[in-house]
C-alpha cells in the first residue's frame, strides 16, 4: 500500500472534513439533477414501463415531449409489415381539469366550493391504456384487476401520491373536464411532482371526447415477438420507414427523455448554480483540509527530503492523496444520495440517478479533489529539511 | 605496495573509500542568517573533512553553528561561500537542486533528534518507502528493509506503527531507514538527546557499527560529551569557528546510561 493511501486510511479523521465537503457537493448536484430527471420520469413513467419494445415517432423528434412526436395513422399498418412486430398501438393522452365532487354539490361555483373547504380544481395529465389483455400500452406492473376495472367506461386510476392533492379516494366520483368519472384504481410508484396523472382506457378518453380520431395519431408503441431483438428490429424499421419515421428502442427514448429535461433554461441555471456552488465549497474545504494534513506531517516529509526524495516525488504523494480523498468522497456522495433517494421516495419524490450522472458527478468530484491537491502543493515548500536540524 | 598511510590527507574524496579515505571535504564555508536588519555569521569560513570508517563527532554549545555545518555539508542549506567536495562530486553546491537531491538519495543517510516517522506507516514501510524512491523493486526493498530493521534489533517490531514504539525503537527505525540505503555518509543530528541512557547507548553503538562495518563516514552532531567515548575524532566548534580537532581511539565498550 502506498504512503498516500496508508495515511488516508490511518488518519481518516483528519481527512473527514474534505471527504464530507466532497460528499455534500456531490449530493447537492446529484440530488438536484436527480430530482429534475425524476420530475421528467413522472411524465413518461407509463410509457417507459409499458411493454412497448420500440416507439415510432416523427424523424425530427428529440424526445417524447420534444418535437413532433405524432405520426400519420397509416404508419400503423406499415409497422406491422415487419414480421417481428406483433402489436402496434398509438399512444394517446390529453389534459384536463379534475374536480373532486365528494360531499360537494358540483353545480356550486368554485368560490362557493372553496368556502366549503372542498378540494380545488386541479389540472391533470391523462394517459391511456388499452384494456385488451396484454396490450402494449399497459405498464408491466399493472395488475389484471386494475386493467379490468379501467375497462368500465368513465373510470380512472390515480397514483397514491395524488390522492390528497386531488381530494379523492378509491371509489369516489370526480369531474374530469366536467364529465363524471369514478376512481377505480390507485396505483403505486407513479408519482408526478409537477402535475397529477390520471390513467384511463382509450375508450374512456374517446367518450370524454379527447381521443385522436383523425388521420394523425400519437407515437406508435410497438410490441415485438422477442423483446431481446429490439435493437435489431428498430434498425430494420428505420430502414423500412425510409426517413418517414424514426424507431426508438424503449431505453433510447427513456435516456432521451431524461436528457431533454436539461434543455430547459431554468433547470440549467439551477443545476449550473449547484455545480458552481458545490465546486467552490468542495475545493475550498478540501484544499484547506489537505493543507492542514500536509502541515501535520511536514516534518516527516522534510525527513524524506533530507534522505534525498525530490520535491517531484512529494508532489506526487500529495496528488495521489488527493485522488484517494476524491475517491472516498465519491463513495460517500453516492451513499448519501442513495439515502436521500430512499427518504425522498417515502415522500413520493423521485430522485432518479442514471449511471451516467453518477459517473459525471463522481469524475467531477475527483477533479475537485485533485485541484485542491494542486492548490495545496505550495505548502510542501515548508518541508525544509534544514529546519529539522536544530 | 599499497600505501598504508591514509591519514595523511589524500588528494580527493571518494565514493568507495578505504577506511581513512576522505569522504567529504569542505573549505571556507560561510553561512549568514538575517537577524532583524543585520546578518549573523553562523559559519565563519569553516574548513571541514570527514573520512570513511570514522565516527566524527561535531560538538559545541547550542548556536555554535554545528547543525548549520552539517546542513551545508549535506546539501540542505546553501552556504554563502566555500565549497563542499563529497564522494565523487566536486563542489556539491555547483550541482542543480535535483542532482543534489539525487546525491543525497544515493549516498546520504540522516538521523534527526526527532524521529520524523510517518504515523500511518509500519516500521517496515518507513524503511521500504525510501528504498522504493531509490528505485528498488518492491520485493528487493522489502528484503533490504527487513534486514536493516533486524540489524537494529527490531525484527519483532516490523509491523508496528510509531504510536506503539518506544522512543528508542523509533530512533532505531529512523536509523534503519538511514542505513538501509547503505549510505557512504551518515549525518546524525543530536541522535541521542531525546533518548534515555540505555537507548542512547544502543543508538551510538549502531552509529559506531555503521562506521566500522560499512566504512561509512558518520558525522554526528551532539552536545552530549559522554558520546566522545565512541568517537574516532572530535571536532569542537564555537561561534562558527572550529576551535579544536582531535583524533582519539574509540572505546567500543563504553557505557552511556543516565542511571550509572
Amino acid at each position: 500500500m502506498s504512503l498516500a493511501l496508508s495515511t488516508l486510511l490511518f488518519e481518516w479523521r483528519r481527512y473527514m472534513a474534505a471527504v464530507m465537503a466532497l460528499a455534500l457537493s456531490g449530493l447537492l448536484v446529484l440530488a438536484m439533477t436527480g430530482v429534475f430527471i425524476g420530475i421528467g420520469k413522472g411524465f413518461t413513467a407509463t410509457i417507459e414501463r409499458s411493454s412497448a419494445d420500440i416507439i415510432i415517432m416523427q424523424p425530427g423528434a428529440k424526445s417524447l415531449m420534444g418535437g413532433p412526436s405524432g405520426v400519420p395513422r397509416r404508419f400503423i399498418p406499415l409497422a406491422y409489415r415487419n414480421p417481428a412486430v406483433i402489436e402496434v398501438q398509438p399512444l394517446d393522452g390529453a389534459g384536463g381539469t379534475f374536480q373532486s365532487v365528494k360531499n360537494v354539490d358540483p353545480t356550486l361555483s368554485q368560490a362557493e366550493r372553496a368556502k366549503m373547504g372542498a378540494p380545488r380544481q386541479e389540472f391533470v395529465q391523462a394517459s391511456i391504456i388499452d384494456t385488451t389483455p396484454g396490450a402494449v400500452t399497459i405498464p408491466t406492473d399493472y395488475s389484471q384487476e386494475l386493467v379490468d376495472a379501467l375497462r368500465q367506461p368513465y373510470t380512472v386510476a390515480i397514483d397514491e401520491t395524488a390522492v390528497t392533492k386531488l381530494g379523492v379516494k378509491l371509489g369516489d366520483r370526480a369531474l374530469y373536464n366536467g364529465q363524471t368519472v369514478t376512481v377505480v384504481g390507485v396505483t403505486r410508484g407513479y408519482p408526478n411532482m409537477m402535475q397529477a396523472t390520471v390513467v384511463m382506457s382509450r375508450d374512456t378518453l374517446r367518450m370524454v371526447g379527447q381521443a385522436d380520431t383523425g388521420p394523425r395519431v400519437g407515437p406508435l408503441m410497438v410490441k415485438l415477438r422477442d423483446p431481446a431483438q429490439a435493437v435489431r428490429v428498430a434498425a430494420e424499421l428505420n430502414e423500412q420507414g425510409d426517413g418517414q419515421w424514426k424507431a426508438w428502442t424503449r431505453q433510447e427514448l427513456a435516456d432521451a427523455n431524461a436528457g431533454a429535461m436539461f434543455e430547459e433554461g431554468i433547470l440549467v441555471i439551477i443545476i449550473g448554480g449547484c455545480v458552481v456552488l458545490g465546486t467552490i465549497i468542495g475545493i475550498a474545504i478540501t484544499w484547506q483540509t489537505l493543507r492542514g494534513a500536509i502541515m501535520a506531517n511536514i516534518k516527516e516529509f522534510a525527513s524524506l527530503r533530507a534522505l534525498g526524495v525530490g520535491m517531484g516525488s512529494l508532489n506526487r504523494i500529495v496528488m495521489e492523496l488527493s485522488f484517494w480523498v476524491g475517491c472516498v468522497g465519491v463513495i460517500a456522495a453516492i451513499v448519501l444520495t442513495l439515502g436521500i433517494q430512499a427518504l425522498a421516495l417515502a415522500g413520493a419524490v423521485i430522485i432518479s440517478l442514471p449511471p451516467i450522472l453518477l459517473i459525471v458527478v463522481g469524475g467531477g468530484l475527483i477533479i475537485i479533489a485533485m485541484l485542491s491537491g494542486l492548490l495545496s502543493l505550495g505548502i510542501l515548500k515548508n518541508s525544509q529539511p534544514a529546519d529539522l536540524l536544530r | 605496495m599499497t600505501d598504508f598511510t591514509p591519514h595523511t590527507a589524500p588528494s580527493h574524496t571518494r565514493v568507495h573509500g578505504a577506511h581513512g579515505d576522505f569522504a567529504i571535504e569542505a573549505k571556507g564555508l560561510v553561512k549568514r542568517f538575517k537577524s532583524g536588519k543585520s546578518f549573523v555569521e553562523v559559519l565563519k569560513g569553516v574548513d571541514f573533512d570527514a573520512r570513511h570508517g570514522d565516527l566524527t563527532m561535531v560538538m559545541g554549545p547550542s548556536g555554535s553553528g554545528k547543525s548549520t555545518l552539517i546542513a551545508a555539508l549535506s546539501g540542505l542549506l546553501r552556504p554563502e561561500d566555500g565549497r563542499v567536495d563529497a564522494l565523487d562530486v566536486d563542489d556539491l553546491w555547483k550541482l542543480p537542486n535535483g542532482k543534489i537531491d539525487r546525491f543525497r538519495l544515493d549516498h546520504c543517510g540522516f538521523i534527526f533528534q526527532g524521529f520524523n516517522l510517518f504515523p500511518a506507516l509500519t516500521a517496515l514501510q518507513q524503511v521500504e518507502i525510501v528504498l522504493k524512491f531509490q528505485g528498488l523493486a518492491p520485493g528487493a526493498a522489502k528484503k533490504r528493509a527487513t534486514e536493516a530493521l533486524t540489524e537494529v534489533g527490531l525484527a519483532h517490531r516490523l509491523h508496528q506503527r510509531p504510536a506503539i514504539l518506544s522512543g528508542g525503537e523509533k530512533q532505531r527505525v529512523a536509523i534503519a531507514r538511514a542505513l538501509a540505503k547503505d549510505p557512504k555518509i551518515l549525518f546524525a543530528d543530536e541522535p541521542t538527546s531525546a533518548l534515555d541512557g540505555e537507548n542512547g547507548q544502543i543508538v551510538i553503538r549502531l552509529l559506531r557499527r555503521a562506521a566500522d562495518e560499512y566504512g561509512s563516514a558518520v558525522i554526528c552532531v551532539t552536545h552530549d560529551p559522554r558520546l566522545e567515548e565512541w568517537a574516532d575524532r572530535v571536532i569542537k566548534i564555537e561561534d562558527g569557528v572550529i576551535i579544536s580537532d582531535e583524533r582519539r581511539t574509540p572505546n567500543p565498550n563504553a557505557t552511556l546510561a543516565s542511571h550509572h
